[in-house]
């Protein structure tokens, strides 16, 4: 009985493998935006219009991309710098994988375990780096090859550990209010130079029929990026004490419960939507983009608003954007804002084309790929100086961030929420939820912050 | 006969092929899986093994317990409510006959054939404050209507009609089915006998069916402790863990706060949850029959 | 009296079939919602109302979805990926039944009762293991990565549903077979099998339903767009900062409408018992 059941149990194995092994030979036929034919693979590249010590075997790079849209936005500038180096690089065939976030993240584990492609996207975060360099995924990159780069001063240090650099960023995120200036001057609203102000703006813009402020409050982050941006307000920049309280598990330290007591208050004064505490992303930026909402609170790489045909050219071409506002007695100004480096790319340990991986990290990087295409396609600002590529044709909205960037005096780095492991990271994003809407009290939110933490 | 019956070759290729794929998808990686829930394994990296460690964190896990609460209401909810339903409607479609049977047997499954991703987007839709179907309802009638139905007090009830309802299609289609299988000549020997609708209902059409009850009720639970796309769709367990669900809170702990070996612990504790509700409802539905 | 009892009657009749009307409404709706917005534009969606009629009809977003959300490719792996699952799922199951329900042999309990235990199984632990299993011997990406778990996780209904119809099968059939020298095989396949249609039917829908519109396998035992299945054209669809509403359910629908069909073809074959045609046969 037993030999029977390894018997059959080798067969299967063996037909397994003879499938695996016809479906490794279509892999030609798999890859999305090849322009190659096979053929070429083999015949030696002589226009190869690359730097020295270019290898000319045939080379498949497999690209772990978190953006599935390849037609528009970062995705698409994603895509055309991957064409654009095929072409340039004859030998190398370029495979992408696209996944949504979530999806992403899920199939990023199975990877950890065998099988890592080769660039992948990560974010240069705590809650995100810690586990994964602790389980060496990533491999190192060498700092100085990068001094050319332009990249912003600070922004390579989330995807540092011990000094050592093993990713680099990909976008400067900025969390602002987006507003409609058209809805604003229609009804006569001043825009709020005090926190103060726009609390109080918050029953004027009801009584005239609209949401004052839409929230993505369905998702924990947002909240909690609006939390540290009041927590900067309160008492200047917060850096230290958050990574502080997050190693320490302990959030007694007073800016804290103040920073959730007005969020509270904030909530209570109705400045968000009716039920904005389960309302998702897509939702809420519905609100803002039909012309419902006056502001919507949210990141810079959503300023491709303006150039969405899909959004009423009425609300399009009237978004604009300003900075957490300061509060009449707070240490922290308008210009302390809340930004921080996310998303990147980097190249796992267990690839078997580094070199050639590196490279293309290296290309995708380059002042005018990256930066140039992403400004052009106005998916908001690079970790990258983009002055160069200013062409006068941007929009307002891009102008807009580009001043809160030149002019902030401060950054405040990585929001409250990502600084410490993915279990702090679920439950700050859960709490934040019930202490907004009053079902949970401060005291138990810190509670249960601090009980993650240990 | 018995011989023929009893050829141990003839029986071991006729099973083989089920139990090789039941080993192979099923039974290997539950035993992996059930050797990481006693490390501290994050998904990635090494596995420490940590003992109970997991279990005993999980007795004063408060998001655990509630989903093990909600688990428990909606399988109340599926069988004081939407049994009984499915049981009469498959009832009903039955005696109906002809193409009305037919077209309201098709359509009354539809729900079912979407995917789950349309039905909890559709939810979400009628459950908006501002221009939801609820509260727009409720405006007409005269209410101010701005119920936060996702919202902290009424978010697990919101939850679990919604789940109720779309298990409709599966609950009668069973029932149909077992329905379906009792003999006609039965019924004509009671209706002979004088008996009418409801009495034949009762009794006979249900006895007949008490081996399909009794799976449809094991299944009900498992399914309630199961639930998983509906439940991150709508509200993803929030606010808070309020509607948080067994199946849910596992790949939020397994996939998402990187806590691989504590999601497995959660599954082990799910699978030994179901054994002991089948062998208790095994038991219980044998003494009932004579 | 028998005119008021004949009023009553069909007052009762009118009431049941008023209650069914309304039912099957409610039932179709999400159906009639989908197609209602999947030809609107992302705005439109978020103003009031429950249906409503599009400025425009945009037939772009059925272009869309078809041409970006290649959708002939993931059709053809889905339809042969969920009916080669079908395929054994029925065939497995009826042997298993078989076996463990008319075959006489000590352990047919315990192997019936350990098979159907697979119902009990969350998916979503065996995802992560089952990834390093399938990896190890070369599986993923192949069309068994997907093929293998999903018969494996339809099959303890499929068992249980087949078992208990093969109960009401009168044994005589097998015994008048086994006189006239029949095999096992043969009397399995030949002649219970037939008798067997309206389980069949159902296994078969529930089955193909259960993994047409599965991602969460499919996501992570696949890599490359080959074996890629018509849930991915949704999943492509959807990132986080994506707003295009309208075409995601275009998308969606373009994806229902084989399961739906399917399930309408099928939905004929539920309607005999089993014991009609054996009693009669």
């Amino acid at each position: 009985m037993k030999k029977k059941l390894l018997a059959s149990l080798l067969v299967v194995a063996m037909t397994a493998s003879m499938f695996a092994g016809c479906s490794s030979e279509n892999k030609k036929e798999v890859t999305e935006e090849a322009t190659e034919d096979v053929a070429t693979e083999e015949v030696v590249a002589e226009e190869a219009a690359t730097e020295e010590g270019v290898s000319t075997e045939p080379v498949t790079l497999k690209v772990f991309s978190n953006l599935p849209d390849r037609k528009n936005g970062q995705g698409l500038v994603e895509q055309l710098i991957i064409d654009e180096y095929m072409a340039e690089n004859q030998n190398v065939t370029i495979e992408v994988e696209a996944l949504d976030e979530e999806a992403y993240k899920t199939k990023f584990k199975a990877y950890a375990m065998d099988g890592m492609p080769d660039v992948v996207s990560i974010w240069g975060q705590p809650s995100f780096l810690n586990e994964v360099l602790d389980a060496g995924i990533l491999t190192q990159l060498n700092e100085e090859d990068y001094a050319d780069y332009g990249f912003i001063p600070g922004s390579l240090d989330g995807f540092k550990k011990d000094g050592k650099l093993y990713g680099l960023p990909r976008n400067t995120d900025v969390m602002a209010f987006f507003y409609n200036e058209k809805l604003f001057k229609d009804n006569g609203w001043e825009l709020p130079k005090t926190y103060e102000e726009l609390l109080a703006l918050a029953p004027v813009i009801t009584d005239a029929g609209f949401v004052p402020v839409a929230m993505d409050g369905g998702d924990g982050w947002p909240m909690a990026i609006y939390l540290t941006d009041l927590m900067i307000r309160i008492n200047g920049n917060s850096k230290d004490i958050i990574s502080n309280a997050v190693a320490t598990g302990d959030f007694s330290d007073p800016v804290f419960t103040k920073a959730t007591d007005l969020l509270v208050q904030t909530a209570d004064a109705n400045l968000f939507q009716t039920g904005y505490d389960t309302q998702d992303y897509g939702t809420a930026m519905n609100l803002f983009t039909n012309g419902q909402a006056a502001m919507f609170y949210m990141g810079a790489w959503e300023s491709s608003m303006a150039l969405n045909k899909d959004i009423p050219e009425e609300v399009r071409t009237n978004i604009r954007a300003f900075t957490m506002p300061a509060l009449a007695d707070g240490v922290g100004k308008q210009t302390d804002i809340a930004a921080w480096n996310g998303g990147g790319y980097a190249v796992s340990e267990a690839s078997e084309v580094k070199e050639e991986a590196i490279k293309f990290l290296n290309y995708m990087y380059q002042p005018d790929k990256l930066s140039k295409y992403g400004w052009e396609n106005g998916v908001g600002m690079s970790a990258q100086d983009q002055s160069p590529y200013m062409t006068g044709n941007e929009t307002e909205l891009q102008n807009v961030f580009t001043d809160i960037v030149n002019t902030a005096t401060s950054v405040s780095g990585t929001p409250l929420n990502d600084c410490g492991l993915s279990s702090f990271k679920a439950v700050i994003e859960s709490e934040i939820q019930s202490v907004s809407n009053g079902t949970e009290t401060t005291e138990e939110f810190l509670s249960a912050l601090e009980a993650s933490c240990k | 006969m018995k011989k023929l019956y009893s050829n141990k070759l003839i029986i071991f290729s006729l099973v083989l092929p089920g139990i090789l794929v039941f080993i192979f998808a099923i039974l290997a990686p539950i035993c992996l899986s059930t050797y990481y829930g006693f490390t501290d394994y994050s998904g990635m990296g090494k596995a420490t093994f940590v003992g109970m460690e997991n279990y005993k964190t999980l007795i004063s896990d408060e998001g655990f317990w509630m989903s093990m609460k909600n688990s428990l209401l909606l399988a109340v909810g599926f069988i004081v409510i939407q049994h009984p339903l499915a049981i009469m409607v498959a009832a009903i479609l039955d005696k109906l006959q002809g193409k009305a049977e037919g077209f309201f047997r098709c359509v009354y499954f539809i729900p079912n054939v979407i995917s789950v991703a349309i039905i909890a987007y559709l939810w979400k839709f009628i459950y908006n404050p501002d221009f939801g179907l609820f509260n727009n309802f409720l405006k007409a009638l005269g209410f101010e209507g701005k119920i936060n139905w996702l919202g902290a007090e009424f978010a697990i009830w919101s939850v679990l009609i919604v789940l109720i309802w779309h298990g409709f299609g599966w609950g009668m289609l069973i029932y149909y089915t077992g329905i379906k299988n009792i003999d006609p000549v039965l019924y004509e020997a009671a209706s002979i006998d004088g008996a009418n609708a409801s009495v034949t209902f009762f009794r006979i059409t249900l006895p007949l069916m008490k081996p399909v009850i009794q799976v449809n009720i094991t299944m009900a639970i498992i399914s309630a402790l199961k639930q998983m796309e509906t439940v991150y769709l709508l509200t993803n367990g929030g606010p808070g863990n309020r509607t948080q669900f067994a199946a849910n809170y596992l790949y939020q702990q397994a996939f998402k706060a990187f806590k691989y070996g504590y999601g497995n612990a959660i599954g082990v504790i799910f699978i030994i949850i179901c054994l002991v509700v089948t062998i208790f409802l095994n038991r219980a539905f044998q003494t009932k029959e004579i | 009296m028998e005119q008021v009892g004949r009023k009553k009657k069909s007052f009762g009749k009118i009431v049941l079939f008023s209650i069914l009307i309304i039912m099957a409404i409610v039932q179709i709706f999400p159906l009639v919602w989908l197609l209602d917005f999947s030809f609107a534009s992302s705005n439109e969606m978020f103003t009031s109302g429950l249906l409503i009629i599009p400025e425009k009809i945009k037939w772009e977003n059925y272009v869309k979805a078809f041409v970006d959300g290649h959708f002939l490719l993931y059709l053809k792996n889905s339809l042969l990926i969920n009916s080669l699952a079908v395929f054994f799922v029925v065939v497995i199951s009826i042997m298993t039944a078989f076996a463990c329900r008319r075959m006489k042999w000590k352990l047919s309990g315990t192997v019936n009762t350990i098979l159907l235990l697979g119902m009990m199984i969350p998916i979503h632990a065996t995802l992560l293991p089952n990834y390093k299993i399938y990896n190890a011997i070369g599986l993923t990406d192949t069309i068994w990565a997907l093929l293998i778990p999903y018969i494996a996780f339809s099959l303890p209904v499929g068992l249980f549903l087949m078992s208990s119809f093969m109960e009401s099968i009168p044994i005589e059939i097998e015994e008048a077979a086994v006189i006239d020298g029949c095999g096992i095989y043969r009397i399995v396949f030949t002649m219970i099998t037939p008798l067997l249609k309206s389980s069949i039917a159902t296994v078969a829908i529930m089955t193909f339903l259960n993994n047409w519109n599965e991602f969460m396998m499919a996501s992570v035992y696949l890599s490359t767009p080959k074996w890629k299945t018509l849930p991915f054209s949704v999943l492509e669809f959807t990132g986080q900062y994506s707003s295009n509403y309208a075409v995601q359910f275009a998308v969606m629908a373009l994806t229902a409408a084989p399961a739906v069909i399917v399930y309408v073809l099928l939905n004929k074959h539920i309607t005999k018992g089993v014991a009609m045609g054996a009693v009669k046969g």
